[in-house]
């Protein structure tokens, strides 16, 4: 009995990769893809066209109109316009005071435009893409933050839910019945912080169902997932990179990762499902922008409540999971 | 030991009293107490100034003194009116520190002024700029307001942790409840039962009693 405790300390210990020097082939190749299918669809704007684009700022002697290249500038070029204080400060843009536009994503026609940030009023579209967000910046971690002898697929996470007091990705681990020690979930939370520190963009692509049939391939869960998510999106699939990471999402996003100020992965609870031969791991975290500042005491209350299951549907092998449609941008041309 | 502490019996200013600077001054430490007037009447004339940090440091600790004298003394006392008198260039400002500054400071537990540094202008002076204002002034605050817009991300995670820990409490709260009353019951049922057993005993207990003096008058 005591040799197996210790062959189990053991094995936990070299549960995590710490410094991860080769990008495995696989990432490689997703990438490559996906830079070239960027470039190609860059060079597939062809001429050059101009548009305009009116900048509604918070008062209305900072309104602007931007002269603009159609289908290539984004709004985060606007942005850049207008100053590093705007650039920094803003999480999403919101065009024609309508559609939820994200900051990497090249605009098709003259528009009115507003940039949102943490501390506008009624920010509740903009907490909810800060929370989209974190769960995809945590499945990015936490796919590299396993040594390559444990299988990991990542499976999806559910629509951001700020109320339920913790962000989810549901992850497919080859590991049976593990419970995370404290100082497991420290390092965890760490290599986020790390990989929030490198202030990576957030790319944004659509591409077609081939191609991301192709980027996913060696994702048995995400190849199911595709066809439904492209039905609901005009046969397009909404892909977002950071840094080396490739993952599906409506979107939108933030547009850098140092907009994450403190975070926390909390808890990785084990989910009852009956997906074949996988055990389903939850992970929760919780954050907060660099730019609101929580003293520790009540953080310390948030990362608490954050360690309960949280109540997100479970996924199983009869639904495909996607996230809600409510973001789906539906810009008329 | 049960000795009251005297430095609580003493008045005690609300910021800290650090030691006072040697303003380089060709006119002598007169002027130096000079330019802390001039400040400390504009402090109270406009409510929020823009100035060098030691200066600001340095008559902040004036006005703090000045402010909490007027609460304490009021306008009939003579010694308070005179430094009142000195410190205050413009005369109009010692009806505005009655009647206006004491009133809205009477109640306060916290300092009257705030110190706040201010970016100082580059490429420009060396000197750190501070900001000096009386607290409760009309203009728009100058730090940001985290706690009032419930919108806010960190305030939406705070509400509903404390919406979750409240739900919590009131099943506690409710278990233990029902938990009594389930005890509440079984002590009455068991007081009942006790209570027919006594009555029994004592209606048996006069019945022998009767048969007894029966016995005894038949004998």
């Amino acid at each position: 009995m005591n040799s197996l405790q210790t062959l189990n300390k053991r094995m936990r210990r070299t549960v995590f990769n710490y410094v991860k020097r080769h990008l495995s082939s696989e990432i490689e190749r997703q990438n490559e893809i996906f830079t070239n299918e960027k470039s190609r669809q860059r060079q597939a704007v062809g001429r050059i066209e101009k548009i305009s684009i009116n900048y509604e700022g918070p008062q209305p002697e900072s309104n602007e109109v931007l002269i603009m290249n159609k289908n290539i500038s984004t709004p985060f070029d606007c942005a850049r316009h207008l100053g590093d204080t705007v650039s920094n400060m803003s999480v999403v843009a919101l065009l024609n005071g309508e559609t939820l536009w994200h900051m990497h994503k090249p605009i098709p026609d003259t528009c009115k435009l507003q940039f949102l940030h943490y501390q506008s009023p009624n920010p509740v579209l903009v907490n909810k893409t800060f929370w989209r967000s974190c769960s995809f910046l945590m499945g990015a971690v936490v796919s590299q933050a396993f040594k390559d002898n444990i299988k990991l697929h990542l499976h999806s996470f559910p629509s951001p839910n700020v109320k339920s007091g913790s962000f989810v990705y549901d992850v497919q681990l080859e590991l049976e019945d593990w419970k995370p020690t404290a100082s497991e979930l420290k390092v965890l939370s760490l290599e986020m912080i790390k990989f929030c520190q490198k202030e990576l963009p957030i790319e944004h692509l659509d591409v077609s169902k081939d191609v991301a049939f192709e980027i996913f391939k060696e994702n048995p869960h995400k190849t199911k997932q595709i066809p439904d998510i492209a039905e609901n999106n005009d046969d397009k699939v909404t892909l977002f990179r950071a840094g080396t990471h490739i993952d599906i999402s409506k979107g939108p996003m933030i547009p850098n990762t140092n907009h994450m100020g403190r975070i926390t992965i909390a808890n990785v609870i084990k989910l009852n499902t009956d997906i074949p031969d996988g055990h389903i791991y939850r992970f929760q975290g919780v954050a907060l922008p660099r730019s609101l500042i929580l003293n520790h005491f009540a953080y310390g209350l948030l990362e608490d409540r954050a360690k309960l299951l949280n109540p997100a549907r479970i996924p199983g092998s009869q639904v495909v999971d996607n996230e809600d449609n409510s973001f789906v941008a539906s810009m008329t041309a | 030991m049960n000795q009251a502490e005297v430095n609580k019996l003493m008045s005690q200013l609300r910021v800290s009293v650090k030691r006072l600077r040697k303003f380089r001054n060709p006119l002598g430490p007169e002027e130096r107490l000079n330019k802390l007037r001039k400040t400390v009447t504009a402090l109270i004339k406009h409510e929020r100034i823009e100035l060098n940090y030691p200066r600001a440091d340095e008559s902040r600790m004036y006005a703090e003194r000045l402010i909490s004298d007027a609460i304490r003394y009021g306008d009939c006392h003579k010694s308070t009116m005179e430094m009142a008198d000195y410190w205050l260039i413009e005369k109009q400002l010692i009806h505005k520190l009655f009647k206006v500054l004491v009133p809205r400071y009477e109640n306060y537990t916290i300092s009257y002024t705030r110190l706040l540094n201010a970016p100082r202008p580059y490429p420009g002076e060396k000197h750190c700029k501070a900001v000096l204002e009386l607290r409760g002034n009309p203009y728009p605050s100058l730090v940001k307001d985290f706690h009032s817009d419930r919108s806010l991300l960190h305030n939406v995670l705070l509400d509903e942790a404390r919406r979750a820990y409240r739900s919590e409490k009131y099943k506690e709260i409710a278990a233990k409840v029902t938990a009594n009353l389930k005890d509440n019951g079984d002590k009455t049922r068991q007081v009942e039962a006790n209570a027919n057993d006594e009555a029994k005993a004592t209606l048996t207990s006069d019945k022998t009693k009767k048969v007894e003096s029966n016995e005894e008058t038949t004998t």
